[in-house]
This record gives C-alpha cells, structure tokens and sequence, in this order.
C-alpha cells in the first residue's frame, strides 16, 4: 500500500483506468456478444444458446477459450510481422478511444477539449487496421474486404462528420462533457433529428454492421477481411467490431440523447452512468434488430447511397443548423 | 397436330428418317434417324420451330456409337429423340453455335465415349479430372459391346410393325406421309 | 483465360470461387476474370461431386439403382425418383394402383415444397438476410417430419416401388398434412412482408438480369427459371405423368425474367403444390398401395425415356435395354446442369455480388449437376 499511496494520483488513475478500460472492453464484447446471438434467437424464433450455463450465458465464455485454445495460423506467403500486427491496430484504438467517454458526470477519464475529433480520429484508425489485415493476408478475398472497407469507410466518414458538427454548432465546444450539459432542457435529437438518424445510418456502416457488412460479407468473400485470421487474433477482430459498435452508440447518447442524463438516481454523479448504459444498449439493440432483419445492400449501391443522399442531406442540414445558430 | 406433321415432312426433307413412336411406351413422341452429316440441319431446323434441347449423349454398340439428341418444345407436347451414328474414330459435327446448352453435354459426351464433336469451341473435360481425362468411362468393355439390333425395340405386332421398313430405307427422302399413320 | 465461346481474352485477374465457397451451395467451383468487383468472364468448373451415376446405372439391375436416384437432386429427391420409377413401368408396362399414384403425388409435392423452401432460405442468406433461412427451415422441417413417417427418411427417400409405394398412408398423415397446409398458407404472409416488400431486397434483385424465352430455348433451361421468363412451360402440364392430369392447378409465370420474377414464382408454385395436395388429400382413393410385381423382372428390349418437372426443372432419365435385368444405357438428364450453362452468358460483365444472387438464383444442387 505504501507504493501505491507515494504514486502521484494523475499515474494512479491512469492506471485504475486502463484496468477498468480493458476489463470493460472484454466484458462488453461478451455482453453483446452473447445478446447479439439471443436476440438472433428470439428474431429466428429459436431460443438461441441454452447449453452452457443458466440461459446459455456462459456461453460466450467457452468461445473465448476455445478461440485462445486454437491454433494462430499464418498464411506462408503473407508479412508475418503485420499479420501478428493487424488484430492489434484494430483492437487498441477502440480502446484508446474509451478515455473521453462520459459515463457520468463524475465518471470520466480525461475530458479533452478537443474530445470529440480525438474520438473520431481514433475510431477512423480501424480503417487502415482492416487495410493491413486484408492487405498482408495475401488471400484475394481479403483483399476485396479492405477494399471495401476503405472506400466505404472514407465515404460514410464524410455525413457521419457532417452530422456531428452540426451538434458542435449547437454546443460551441468539442469537449464530451460539454456536450451533456449543454442538452440539460432537451436532448439534441429533438432539435437535429436529421443529424441523429443521418449519424445513425453512417455508424452501421463504419462498424460494418448489416445491411452494410460488405467487408466481411460472407456469402460473397467468405468472411472478407479477416478470412486469415484464425483463434485468438480472429477474436481481436470480433471484440474490436463489438466495441467499434459500443463507440459509435456512446456517441450518439452523448451528442444526441443526453448522455446521462435522466431521472434522479441516488449518487446521480456515479449513477447516471446507469442511464447512459440503458441508453446505449437501447441503440445497440436496433443495431442487432436491423442486422437480422435486412439482406445486405451491395457495393456500389452502398456508395450511391452515401454519396447522393446521406451527404448531400447532412450538408444542407449543416447549412441550415449554421444559418439559425447565426442568426 | 398439323405442326408436328410440318415439322415431320421438313425433317423428311433433311433428308432424315422420322418414325412415330408410341409416347405412352417410349416417352418421345418422335424418332428420328440421322447421318452425322445431317446433324447440324438438324439442328438448325429445329432451332427455327421453337424447341430447346434436353441433352446430348451417347450410347456405345457395336460398330458405331449412336449419339443421341433429345429435343422438346416449350409450346406443344413433342418430345424428339435423334440418333446420329458415328464410327468409333470418327467425329460428328457440333452443334454448340446452334444450341449454346449442347456445349457442357457434348463436352460430356466427349468425355465419357471420346466421340470427337467437330468444330466444338472448347472440347476439354468437364465433369472428369484432368488426369483421367482418356479414362472414357461409359464405353463398353469388348464383350459386353451389343450389336446395334439387339437394343432395337421388338416389334409388338401393333403400330411399330409399319413403321419397321423405313429403318432399312436408310436416308431416303421421306416423300410418304401416309407411312407415318 | 480458357473461356469455352472463344471471347477475346480481357485483362484482368483471377479469382477462384469455390470448391469450398459459402455461395457455392456445395463443390461447384467458378473461375472468375475480375476487374476490381466485376466479373468479365465466369466459367463454372464442375465434377468434384462426380460419382458417375450413369455407370452405376448400367452395371447393376435396375433395382439397384433405385436409392442411387434419390442422390441426384437430393433436395427433392421423391421427385427424382419418381422419375426412375416411371421409366420403369413405362417400359415394363406395370401399372400402379390409383391410391399408389395419389400418394406418390402428395409427396412429391410436399418435396417440392421443402425444396423451394430450402431454395428460399438459402437465397436470401445469400442476399445476407440471416432470419429468412430459419423461418423456412422452420416450415421444412415440418414436411420432413410428415415424410419421414410414412417414407422412413428424412433427405434420401427410397420410398417408391415399381408398381406403388412402400407404406401406405394412414389418418395421421392426412391430419398432418393438412395442419401443414394450413400452417405454410399463413406462413407466406410473413414472407410477403419480411422479404418482398423489403426495399433492399427488390434492389437488389430486381433488373440485374433478363432472361429470355431465347437464351432459355438455346441453353435448355427449364423450371421455375423459363417460367420467369413467360413461358408457362411444365412437364406436369405438357405431358402429364401420373395422375397430374386429373388436377387443377395453375402454372405460375413471370414476364420479365429477372430473379424478382423467379422468385415470386417460387413463391406461387408453392401455393399451388398446396392445391395439388388438397385436392389430392380430398379425392384420396381407396385400394391398395402397392401392385404385385414379379421378383425378377427384366427390362424388354428397346429403349424409353420419362421425363418429370422436379422442383428445378425438367429431370429425363432415357433407358437402353438389351432385354435383361441390368440397363445397357442409363441416361440421367438433369435440369441444374443445363440452368448453370448459360452462367457465363448471363454474368458476363455484372459485380460479384450480383453473380452472388444470380447463382442462388438458379437454385443449383451439385450432386445432380456431377452425377
């Protein structure tokens, strides 16, 4: 305990904090992972996993034993350096991007001023990580899902961006916590409804969620980018689509749903983080909604659509929001 | 059935030799015999009334294997079945440019009896691995190869008996209709 | 590249799609000429399924190439068999029982229904929809459990004899059977509203590709395929084997011939093979099941051939008897390996995840397409 208490308090909280940051990452893959293939269940009318543990919930947990317990193939002709490298440039940023996300008011990691472009810019770093995966592969079809990847990634970088600095408009500021307290009368969706369903649209597609899955469409490209990939680095990819997914909707509750805000909780500085939970995982829950529901649109009609409608919209609802912030 | 009575006299011109056959014993409405000359005629004629080509194939008897050609049309119930005699060595012309469907069949009656179709765009194996590819499968071993006649349906003393003496006619034109009765 | 209508030779790379491809539906294999997500050439390489049925039919007597006939299309394989079995009591003259033929009539059926429904899931999870494929395996399974207690099996049937069927169906069957049809009617409401209104899915079908009466007479497509195009062509209709003569049902056809079309007349013939089987169910004779047939019985000299509609299209066997038990030449013409022929036509040109949709289109079974 001595060493712990001579330690200056800013190491000791960063360190709590990267416990706390990758414990929640892992934790949160499990959570929806194991969600995701219930509500599939429900969605299929099947009670999907049942056998391991109460209701299947240890389920997700033997996987992950199994995926650390398979072997880690590399293809012979592929860079081996970067193969072992890719699964982890998918996996830190997410994680990275985890500090200046606000729980509650009081549980923060570092409130930057310039929170919100740092989580962009680090959430847009799983481009180029899909980019090497695919790339050093050396297997075709990988290559066609990094491709796929970039160009839909580039694309739809574009209105999601769009869509938030219209909220930016509105709040003066890019710090995260900002952004909560500037929504304490109403919630940002009420007054940017366009901007929410346009950033909404644009988060399926940077986290490659159905119906835009294309780089990892597996009825045309096996399992696209990470068709290489086998056991414990394949579940890096899996646990950082889980988080990207995470990400994209913490975004939308801070920006648009009044992160946590909600009715009084006792110790509402810790508790609200309850409501920005409840909050994300209502979001996270039409994502999994709309995967099972909808077939997977194709390529270039996934790019019409963001080029033609979702840009254009976002930049005339920018146009507008900048207009009335003026005037 | 004035259509397939057209159709019997333009194959007849060919020319071809064309019996009726009973449907509800064989299952073809028609039989046509022909040389391998004959063949993309044939073809072509029956391209222009309309019909599509159920498949190409052989079968291995003695002296000559007889290439088969199934033919049926979308609009009227006549289902045709040509038979082309070839030598052992020798080739009958493709049909692939007329019927596109014929190139995958003839492919696999290339592979499977060697039958050489002439003129075939691409006559490599299709359904046989390369390495096998002159394993010739479906040829009879040579005591198991049939005269033709011994496959030949036996006359059952009703309609087939009229239409017996055209066989032997060989490629005669068939100027008489009232045979076909 | 090696294309078989001679094109000239276009630059651009190569990609190997199959043996082993999730939209491949089994070992077809297709070697495609890319230029970025387009396809310029595709050439389907076909035999890794090949176990030369044909042979098989010609060394052994005819009995014992009744199973191998439920292996070809094993996805509708009463069908399949059902054709064999004609052939043989064309040619031996045998009639079955009129209860027999019924029967033979309900089932096949029924299996053409668990095929399109099979051919339904499995198209839309090549669309990536994952939900549809539960819902109709759902449906399937229920006619595989109807069949399986009067058949025995549940994928290859060996259920029709020469002369009849196996088993006779009883009352249980008939009350399950209809309970299905009641089931699958209110079923399809739920398909209209997941699958054909759903604007992603129309998109994506709709206009990618027009099949024609013409490329369908030149490539000798049959089935649900031609009648896409507009061409209410069926053997059931055109040369009625059985008993379908004594129905009333109608041949569902499209116009344009794109997959949408193909779809909806998938979708239609179910509903149709459901008034097959009502009215079947409804006329039901009484009598035996089964003719008495001799122990042996060799095949007369000559030849024949039968042609049925399986669930794909026209299904041929045409037989070569020397006289004896053992066919001299067995010829199994089966509709998938002429459908898939026009692929290189069809996907000349168009993006990969097209020639994707369009290969679940032509609802392929490899075993029958290898033999």
């Amino acid at each position: 305990m001595e060493t712990v208490g001579t330690l200056p308090p800013q190491l000791l909280r960063m360190i709590l904090s990267a416990v706390v940051v990758i414990a929640f990452v892992f934790m949160n893959g499990l959570l929806l992972g194991y969600l995701e293939r219930k509500l599939a269940g429900r969605f299929q009318l099947r009670p999907g996993p049942m056998e391991v543990g109460p209701q299947g919930m240890l389920q997700m947990v033997a996987d992950a034993v199994k995926l650390i317990g398979k072997q880690f193939i590399i293809p012979r002709q592929s860079s081996t350096t970067l193969f072992r490298l890719a699964p982890f440039l998918a996996f830190v940023p997410v994680g990275v991007s985890f500090i200046v996300i606000p729980l509650s008011s009081k549980l923060q990691v570092l409130d930057l001023d310039m929170g919100l472009i740092f989580i962009i810019a680090v959430m847009a770093f799983n481009m180029v990580a899909t980019l090497v995966a695919g790339w050093v592969s050396n297997n075709k079809y990988a290559l066609f899902g990094a491709v796929r990847s970039v160009a839909q990634g580039v694309a739809y970088e574009i209105p999601m961006l769009l869509s938030l600095v219209t909220v930016v408009l509105l709040t003066h500021s890019f710090s995260m916590r900002a952004m909560v307290l500037s929504q304490s009368h109403i919630w940002h969706v009420f007054m940017q409804p366009v901007a929410f369903v346009i950033y909404f649209i644009a988060g399926l597609a940077e986290t490659h969620r159905a119906p835009f899955d294309l780089p990892e469409a597996e009825s045309e490209l096996t399992a696209g980018f990470h068709t290489e990939f086998s056991g414990i680095c394949f579940s890096f990819f899996f646990l950082a689509e889980y988080t990207n997914m995470f990400f994209v909707c913490s975004i939308a509750v801070t920006l648009f749903l009044g992160g946590w805000s909600g009715p009084p909780l006792p110790w509402m500085e810790y508790s609200g983080a309850i409501w920005f939970m409840l909050k994300v995982y209502v979001l996270l829950f039409i994502m999994i909604w709309i995967r099972w529901t909808f077939p997977r649109v194709r390529f270039d009609q996934l790019l019409n659509f963001c080029w033609k409608y979702l840009t254009p919209i976002a930049l005339l609802n920018l146009l507008i929001t900048a207009l009335v912030v003026k005037l | 059935m004035d259509v397939t009575e057209r159709l019997i006299d333009d194959l007849r011109n060919l020319p071809a030799v064309v019996e009726r056959a009973d449907y509800r014993l064989q299952g073809y409405h028609l039989e046509v015999r022909l040389q391998s000359a004959q063949v993309r005629d044939f073809a072509k004629l029956l391209r222009e009334r309309n019909f599509y080509l159920a498949f190409v194939s052989a079968v291995h008897v003695a002296a000559a294997i007889e290439i088969l050609y199934q033919l049926a049309c979308f609009t009227q119930p006549c289902r045709i079945l040509a038979k082309a005699a070839v030598s052992d060595q020798g080739s009958v012309p493709s049909i692939a440019d007329i019927f596109d469907g014929a190139n995958w069949h003839e492919r696999e009656t290339h592979e499977m009896f060697g039958v050489v179709f002439s003129g075939h765009p691409y006559l490599e194996p299709l359904l046989l691995p390369e390495e096998s590819a002159d394993l010739r499968p479906l040829l009879k071993a040579e005591d198991a190869i049939l005269p033709a006649d011994r496959i030949r349906r036996q006359a059952a003393g009703q309609t087939e008996d009229s239409t017996l003496p055209a066989k032997s006619e060989g490629g005669t034109s068939g100027s008489d209709p009232e045979k076909i009765e | 590249m090696t294309t078989n209508n001679g094109n000239e030779k276009r630059q651009g790379f190569y990609l190997n799609m199959g043996p082993q491809h999730p939209s491949t539906h089994g070992v077809l294999r297709v070697l495609l000429e890319m230029d970025g997500e387009y396809v310029l050439e595709a050439e389907p390489v076909l035999g890794y399924g090949h176990r030369i049925q044909e042979k098989m039919g010609e060394s052994r007597p005819w009995k014992g190439f009744m199973p191998n006939t439920s292996r070809l299309d094993y996805v509708g394989a009463l069908i399949c068999t059902h054709g064999y079995i004609g052939l043989i009591e064309r040619m031996t003259g045998i009639e079955a029982p009129l209860r027999a033929e019924y029967i033979r009539v309900i089932t096949s059926e029924l299996n053409r229904i668990s095929s399109h429904l099979l051919w339904l899931g499995a198209f839309l999870l090549d669309l990536g929809a994952f939900t549809p494929i539960m819902y109709t395996f759902d449906d399937r399974e229920q006619i595989l459990d109807i069949l399986e207690d009067v058949t025995g099996s549940r994928l290859t049937y060996c259920y029709f004899r020469v002369g009849g069927v196996n088993r006779d169906i009883d009352a249980t069957f008939i009350a399950k059977t209809r309970a299905f049809i009641e089931r699958l009617r209110s079923r399809f409401r739920i398909y209209h509203d997941l699958v054909t209104t759903n604007i992603i899915f129309i998109k994506r079908v709709q206009d990618i590709v027009h099949l024609t009466p013409d490329m369908a007479m030149r490539y000798g497509i049959t089935g649900p395929l031609l009648r896409s195009t507009g061409v209410g062509y069926d053997i059931r209709k055109s040369e009625p084997y059985s008993v379908y003569a004594d129905f009333d049902f109608e041949v569902p056809v499209g116009t344009s011939g794109d997959c949408l079309e193909v779809y909806l007349v998938r979708l239609e013939e179910m509903e149709q093979s459901l008034r097959i089987i009502e009215q079947a169910l409804d006329r039901l004779p009484d009598g035996p099941h089964l003719a008495k047939t001799p122990k042996k019985l060799p095949l007369p000299q000559g030849d024949a051939s039968f042609s049925v509609e399986a669930a794909r299209g026209e299904f041929t066997y045409y037989l070569v008897s020397d006289g004896s038990e053992v066919p001299y030449r067995l010829k199994i013409r089966s509709p998938c390996f002429s459908n898939l022929s026009i692929l290189p036509e069809l996907c000349r040109d168009m993006l990969l995840s097209d020639l994707v949709m369009v290969l679940g289109t032509l609802d392929l079974v490899i075993p029958e397409i290898d033999r």
